[in-house]
């Protein structure tokens, strides 16, 4: 009997995982590059001119993406290694399961980078965040939905290209725009405690993206696997 | 074949141009279930590209291809993944087939000789071990029709003796089987046919009859002569 979707699905990104918790190529480097980031803007910032509420959600929305981007390179690119990704073609399976098992190791990826990246990203600016912290996890939650959905479909794309760690960053940025400055408004907003109905026309929107860019993934992905 | 039979595989004027190049000319092949087609020519003939045109892995850009039944192929790459082990990486494309490959996955680590080594990583295998290792993955499903590229690259004399057995029971079992190849010498008493590809074009395929490989490649080069 052929697997079902959700076999397929779990199969692909419980393998994804395996292969990063051995190699832990791309949780090394995108770590390494977070704290740097964070680092840069510490030192950029000064305190006594700049209030750490108007830099931090802007400096935490680029090391999370930056540094998300690093992984989401690696997630295809593995597959460019001894054409892995052919024998995963050859089965009869569902595409669009083999984008969620690829989606899901992405984001399984990129939240513990999030999660590993925030406690310093508190260190840092010095911010008292207990209270906004379930808000905060909600927006980051969604912001990453929207990108990850995007930077998977988008590093499927360009593995095959001979620059794919190049073209990635260039194709995915222009996609970035709208989730993320939405992610830093909410970001913005949670972190000065305003109350919900100032997030609430954000949320809508970042919702939006999420439906609309996982929506449009699923259904193009079987599209960028052809030659 | 006999005249009744569903043949395994069916290709009609299977075109496919690469830019300006034109890479395979209006191939027309059928095998059966059962047959052995050899697909012989020079470097650059169209051998690989027509394999995965006939696998799917690539779109005609004219014709089509049939496939009846379950493919497996193995390929100049091995399409494993280094980071894992022997048994993880049949266990990952098994489960592309469902629990029934899963299983067999065991079975065909011993027949390829690899058992003793189910559990080392791929990255330390020999090439030999690897092209073994790819031929297990491309039997996992059982299949009843498989394509192999160069199948016995990178092996010894035993390990060769190994894959040629592999081939003879698959015969027996009434899988086609079509192997591109310039191993004439080891591989032409397995096969019933021999396809010549001359330019990207099937200019004949003709039936063995002394099992010479001498006697093929003078015929290829005729062929290729008249072309």
């Amino acid at each position: 009997m052929p697997s079902s979707f959700w076999t397929v699905a779990w199969a692909v990104a419980a393998k994804d995982l395996k292969i990063e918790w051995r190699t832990k190529t791309a949780f090394a480097s995108s770590i390494v590059f977070a704290v740097l980031v964070l680092a840069v803007f510490y030192f950029a910032r000064d305190p006594t001119a700049v209030a750490a509420l108007d830099v931090a959600p802007g400096a935490l929305w680029v090391t999370f993406t930056f540094a998300a981007m690093l992984g989401l390179n690696r997630a295809f690119l593995l597959e460019r290694e001894n054409r892995a990704l052919d024998g995963i073609l050859l089965a009869p399976v569902p595409r669009s399961a083999v984008f969620l098992g690829k989606l899901v190791g992405n984001l399984a990826f990129v939240a513990v980078v999030e999660f590993v990246s925030l406690p310093l990203f508190v260190l840092f600016y010095d911010l008292a965040i207990w209270r906004q912290l379930p808000t905060l996890i909600g927006v980051m939650a969604m912001a990453t939905v929207a990108f990850v959905s995007v930077g998977t479909l988008l590093s499927s794309m360009v593995v095959r290209t001979r620059f794919a760690e190049l073209m990635l960053p260039i194709l995915l940025l222009p996609f970035l725009i709208p989730p993320v400055v939405g992610a830093v408004q909410l970001t913005s907003r949670v972190l000065a405690e305003r109350p919900l109905s100032d997030l609430v026309g954000w949320l809508k929107l970042l919702a939006s993206f999420d439906i609309i860019f996982v929506a449009l993934c699923f259904f193009l992905f079987e599209a960028t696997l052809e030659e | 074949m006999s005249p009744e039979a569903r043949p395994a595989l069916v290709a009609r004027g299977v075109s496919r141009r690469f830019g300006h190049r034109v890479v395979v000319r209006d191939v027309s092949l059928e095998v059966g279930g059962g047959d052995t087609l050899l697909l012989v020519g020079h470097n650059g003939a169209g051998k690989t590209t027509l394999i995965r045109l006939l696998a799917g892995l690539l779109k005609p850009t004219k014709g089509s291809v049939t496939c009846s039944g379950v493919l497996g192929m193995v390929a100049h790459n091995s399409m494993l993944y280094d980071a894992l082990t022997a048994r993880e990486n049949l266990s990952f494309y098994g489960s592309l087939y469902g629990r029934a490959a899963v299983q067999r996955s065991d079975e065909l680590l011993e027949r390829m000789g690899l058992a003793p080594h189910g559990d080392r990583r791929v990255a330390t295998f020999s090439r030999g071990m690897v092209q073994r290792l790819a031929i297990a993955r491309a039997l996992l499903p059982d299949p009843n029709l498989l394509l192999l590229d160069e199948p016995l690259t990178g092996l010894d004399d035993a390990a060769s003796g190994t894959v040629r057995d592999v081939l003879t029971d698959l015969r027996a079992q009434d899988c086609a089987v079509i192997i591109a190849t310039h191993q004439l010498v080891e591989l032409v008493d397995l096969a019933s046919a021999v396809g010549f590809l001359v330019a990207g074009r099937l200019v004949a395929v003709e039936p063995i009859e002394d099992r010479d490989a001498t006697a093929v490649m003078v015929r290829y080069r005729e062929l290729a002569a008249g072309a």
